[in-house]
């Protein structure tokens, strides 16, 4: 087992052969990437399609040239070595089985074409299809088994080889449900078994916030914050972290801060909604300011027309059972609060909300980076 | 703008039923839900609703009036398909336009044009209008789809799923989105959908169905808060509601329940004069509790009454987190905030909240009674009215 | 990896194509070659000769050639469109419907493309013969059918199966009738198939030799089997069946052009989800 280490990665692809039209040339596809992955850690990269987080999958995995910087597992630079020296697991989408073999034997034909011998393979299978759940699909053929069953061999395919290095890319995006949830938690409770270096790629905020000790999130091949659940939720260092990172995501509202040097107000164009700005931030706004203000869901207390705090009309309201969210209108935007409130409101009610000043957090207009007290 | 009844509607295809004695009288006006698993016959409804199949035994009416033998160009619906079945030879304009420009309800250009902007405008999509489907995002698609829906004024409006092929978040949005334009519908509407979220937030009534049955009928409240079985509870609510099994032994005028699956838990159940005159009545020796994952408390060091358990998983399901506590046989689940740190199998104190359980009979998996039937009961009449 | 080697293995790919496209392209060109020899030099192989235009004269301007062109365009282009029409609606219903043995009907029409065409022409010889539409027009255009027909079902059922069914239900929801969606939605939306489709019925039409070899007459002669002609029981004219071959291929090869174009399949992805 061994930690990963990328260093100043770059890729860019080749575009001369086949020049379509719209597409920008000379664009990196990852521009200057840094990771550290510790042993034994478990880490993400999470961004939208397209964003690069598969193509630094791949170039990990030594599927993809490496247009410049350096990748090291453990202590060895890899960056000329090939896929099977790289002493790796690797976990796709598309669980590609060989059709005529049966669960035993797809798991087992890693193994088989290394030349390791019968009686070690067999000790290898049994040891790890408890492990995954399929010891008692071992002589059942791939296309008798449910989507969530395939991905399941399918890791434990990975595993079998005893990686350094774990890399997975969307493996639960072609379950749907239920079926994504339960495989979610086996993941989890299998890398917390085997305590491997993970890799895993995904789209999904949820996964990544479940799975992963350390996120890194990435837009347009940029890596925009490397941390842990906690510190992304709570503490994201630009606009687009804050809104990618939660459901539903953060509020990010434009807004004008009025006042003089002690106390400052957040003001909204076309709605009469004024909220105190913290204490903290008092070194860095002044009367006139312009930014834009991110505040969670959660982190807005509601009460009916009776409590204090600035009243606000309903627009909409949704009961979904153990939360209530409700959204009104602040100029054009719609912004959603959470709460655990049994209150039934409807569409036009007035509820009066506070905001927990210490939760707010301050974008830059122009480049969306905090601002921070 | 119409009253829509199904009387004891049978659909076979072969010798699959797909539709089993399904009857539903929904009122005008109304936004009804239809929620139920993939696979259990709500598009069905909704095909049989539009004219679009035909049911082999029962009659549909629309306003009382029998409208079996009425094909679907002539029912005056409008109808959102789960894949938004655009037009894709034709730009998104001329897709909104179809419905206005048939032979039935032609209407003029200028009309026309006037019509689709409007909804346009509504829906967000005016800067889409010369596109054609296959340049548009799945989210921009969805959008179209009901856009072309929504240039009529028809009896009643069908949406198949609509949000069901999005993203996550985006589907959040756009149901928030839906139920904020829902108010300017103004016309019954039938909705099929198999998230939970989407039926609790936008219908006015929700129908469960299952296996070609309409297994429970009733406001939001009403059903999350007292399921007529124990499938309805789990499949409203996310996390799933814990079942709890256990055995119920009276003690004077009160009760104790001691779990199945836990040695030697027995917990003396608070007081509530209609649950235990329900209980009485029922006789029950072996009942299933079921506990919503918010009415579990935790805690991470010794508090006396709690039950020592260890964490099987820690999990974000957006602006909070999931604990799966295990404890023998059995697994609970309970909220907590984001951002904990939470070791796998590392002990976890657990007390189950039980003056918010519902009594489910163990062996039928049908509800008994609940605490606070009454208030819940109040509640939904609330809603209703 | 590194570029001197991928290189190299482009160029040894491209050779390989161009010692292939040789290999295929020799038999025309070296038809073209026999077309503007004279019968003097036919069978000397060397590639200098004096070029002559005397068998373009002889075959275009003194035999019955253009009326065998004509009588070729009748019956491959008349068989192309009973196809599409009776066709059309076929592959619909194959797509579509749900009925009794339908995998069994579809399987059976493709079948007709799987024997040999000497094994049926006998038979039918004999009953052209006493339904009297032996060296008729209209009997080679029904006999055509056997080719065209299966090819254009097969493709226009798999556009059709393409298409969700639910665009249909949506145009019924909002307001149009059964044949307003067909023509208006559907057939738009299979066009590059049935283009596509019925311009190769047509080529394997034009280039069918069996069927009116037998069951065409002084009537009714399609080039394929006039062409024969040329090859005299005196002495055989290659220069001149060399023309006839050149001016016949001339249709299949404008119409395999046009084919490349209306082979792409995009237009009806994209509507439903994707």
């Amino acid at each position: 087992m061994a930690g990963l280490t990328i260093k100043h990665l770059y890729k860019r692809y080749d575009n001369s052969g086949k020049k379509k039209k719209g597409a920008k040339l000379n664009d990196y596809a990852v521009q200057d990437l840094n990771l550290e992955c510790g042993q034994g850690e478990f880490i993400a990269l999470l961004g939208p399609s397209g964003c690069g987080k598969t193509t630094t999958l791949r170039m990990t995995a030594g599927l993809e040239t490496i247009t410049k910087g350096e990748i090291y597992i453990g202590d060895t630079l890899v960056n000329d070595l090939h896929p099977k020296d790289r002493h790796i697991g690797l976990a796709f989408e598309d669980y590609a089985m060989y059709p005529p073999l049966t669960v035993y034997d797809n798991i087992a034909f890693n193994l088989k074409a290394k030349g390791v011998d019968k009686a070690e393979i067999d000790k290898r299978v049994r040891e790890i299809a408890p492990l995954m759940q399929c010891d008692d699909l071992l002589d059942k053929m791939p296309v008798k088994l449910s989507g969530g069953q395939k991905q399941r061999v399918n890791i434990a395919r990975a595993i079998i080889r005893r990686p350094e290095l774990l890399l997975m890319d969307e493996p639960l995006s072609h379950l749907d449900g239920k079926a994504r949830q339960a495989m979610r938690t086996e993941i989890k409770r299998l890398i917390n078994d085997i305590k491997c270096t993970t890799v895993y790629v995904t789209h999904d905020q949820l996964e990544a916030m479940s799975l992963a000790d350390k996120i890194a999130i990435i837009n347009f091949g940029v890596l925009q914050q490397f941390g842990t659940p906690a510190e992304v939720y709570d503490d994201p260092v630009n606009e687009f972290v804050a809104s990618f990172i939660g459901e539903p995501p953060m509020n990010i509202l434009e807004t004008t801060i009025i006042g003089d040097g002690d106390h400052f107000l957040f003001t909204f164009e076309g709605s009469d909604l004024q909220i105190k700005v913290p204490e903290r931030y008092n070194n860095v706004v002044s009367n006139g300011f312009k930014c834009k203000m991110g505040v969670r869901p959660m982190d807005v207390l509601v009460g009916g027309p009776d409590s204090h705090g600035m009243p606000e009309k309903v627009d909409t309201f949704e009961n979904l059972g153990d939360e209530r969210r409700i959204g009104i209108r602040v100029g054009n935007t719609l912004m959603m609060l959470i709460t655990d409130d049994e209150t039934r409101y409807k569409a036009g009610d007035i509820i009066k909300l506070e905001v927990r000043g210490e939760k707010t957090h301050l974008f830059d207009i122009e480049t969306g980076n905090r601002i921070r007290e | 703008m119409a009253r829509i009844q199904l009387e004891n509607v049978t659909k076979r295809f072969g010798k699959v039923t797909a539709l089993d004695g399904v009857s539903l009288d929904i009122k005008d006006k109304e936004f009804f839900v239809l929620f139920g698993p993939a696979g259990a016959g709500k598009t069905t409804i909704l095909n049989c609703i539009a004219g679009i199949q035909l049911p082999e035994e029962g009659v549909v009416k629309f306003d009382g009036e029998v409208v079996n033998l009425v094909d679907a160009a002539h029912r005056d619906t409008a109808m959102v398909f789960e894949n938004y079945a655009l037009y894709p030879q034709m730009t998104v304009y001329d897709n909104m336009a179809s419905p206005l420009r048939s032979k039935l309800y032609k209407k003029d250009e200028e009309f026309i044009k006037k019509k689709v902007h409007e909804v346009a405008e509504m829906m967000k999509m005016e800067n889409l209008l010369e596109r054609l489907p296959s340049q548009l995002s799945n989210g921009q698609k969805q959008r179209v789809a009901m856009g072309r829906a929504l240039v009529r004024s028809p009896r009643v409006y069908l949406m198949d799923e609509p949000l069901a092929h999005l993203d996550a978040k985006l589907r959040n949005s756009m149901r928030t989105e839906l139920k904020s334009i829902q108010a300017n519908f103004g016309t019954t509407s039938i909705y099929v959908t198999h998230d939970f979220m989407e039926a609790m937030s936008l219908g006015d009534r929700i129908a469960i169905v299952n296996k070609g049955k309409i297994v429970q009928i009733g406001t939001s409240d009403e059903i999350y808060y007292m399921p007529c079985n124990e499938f309805v509870a789990q499949l409203m609510g996310d996390p799933e509601i814990n079942i709890v099994g256990g055995r119920l032994e009276k003690t004077g005028a009160g009760y104790a329940f001691s779990l199945n699956d836990v040695e030697g838990r027995t917990y003396q159940l608070p007081e509530d004069k209609d649950l235990f005159a329900a209980l009485d009545e029922a006789g029950l020796t072996d009942v299933e509790l079921g506990i919503r994952p918010q009415n579990v408390k935790y805690s991470f060091d010794p508090v006396e009454d709690y039950t020592k358990c260890t964490v099987y998983s820690y999990e974000s399901i957006g602006n909070k987190s999931v604990i799966v506590a295990e404890i023998g046989n059995l697994q609970l689940r309970m909220i907590a905030p984001n951002g904990l740190a939470v070791k796998i199998d590392q002990d976890i104190y657990v007390k189950l909240e039980l003056d918010h359980a519902i009594f489910f009979n163990m062996e039928t998996k049908e509800y008994v009674s609940r605490y606070n039937e009454a208030a819940v009961k109040a509640l939904a009449a609330e809603q209703e009215g | 990896m590194n570029t001197a080697s991928k290189r190299l293995g482009r160029i040894v790919q491209n050779g390989l194509l161009i010692i292939y496209a040789m290999f295929a392209l020799f038999p025309l060109i070296w038809m073209l070659i026999l077309s503007i020899k004279s019968d003097a030099e036919m069978y000397t192989t060397t590639f200098i000769f004096s070029p002559t235009l005397d068998n373009y004269k002889a075959v275009l301007l003194e035999s019955d050639y253009l009326q065998y062109m004509l009588d070729s365009l009748i019956v491959a282009g008349g068989a192309v469109i009973v196809s599409v029409v009776a066709g059309v609606p076929a592959a619909y219903a194959l797509a579509r419907y749900n009925f009794k043995k339908k995998e069994d009907i579809a399987f059976q029409i493709l079948s007709f493309k799987f024997a040999p065409e000497i094994l049926v022409v006998l038979p039918l010889f004999m009953i052209y013969q006493m339904l009297g539409i032996y060296d008729s027009y209209f009997g080679l255009i029904w006999v055509y059918q056997l080719i065209s027909m299966p090819l254009l079902i097969w493709v226009v059922r798999g556009y059709f199966e393409d298409i969700s069914v639910e665009i249909e239900y949506a145009a019924q929801v909002d307001g149009y009738s059964w044949y307003q969606i067909f023509f208006k939605n559907l057939i738009p939306l299979i066009k590059p198939g049935l283009v596509s489709a019925a311009l190769l019925a047509f080529i394997f039409a034009w280039n069918c030799f069996t069927f009116p070899l037998m069951l065409g007459g002084t009537n009714v002669q399609p080039i394929t089997v006039a062409i024969t002609k040329f090859l005299g029981t005196d002495s055989a004219h290659y220069g001149q069946l060399a023309v006839a071959a050149t001016i016949s291929a001339l249709p299949a090869i404008i119409f395999a052009l046009c084919i490349q174009k209306h082979l792409v399949r995009g237009l009806s992805f994209g509507a439903v989800k994707g």
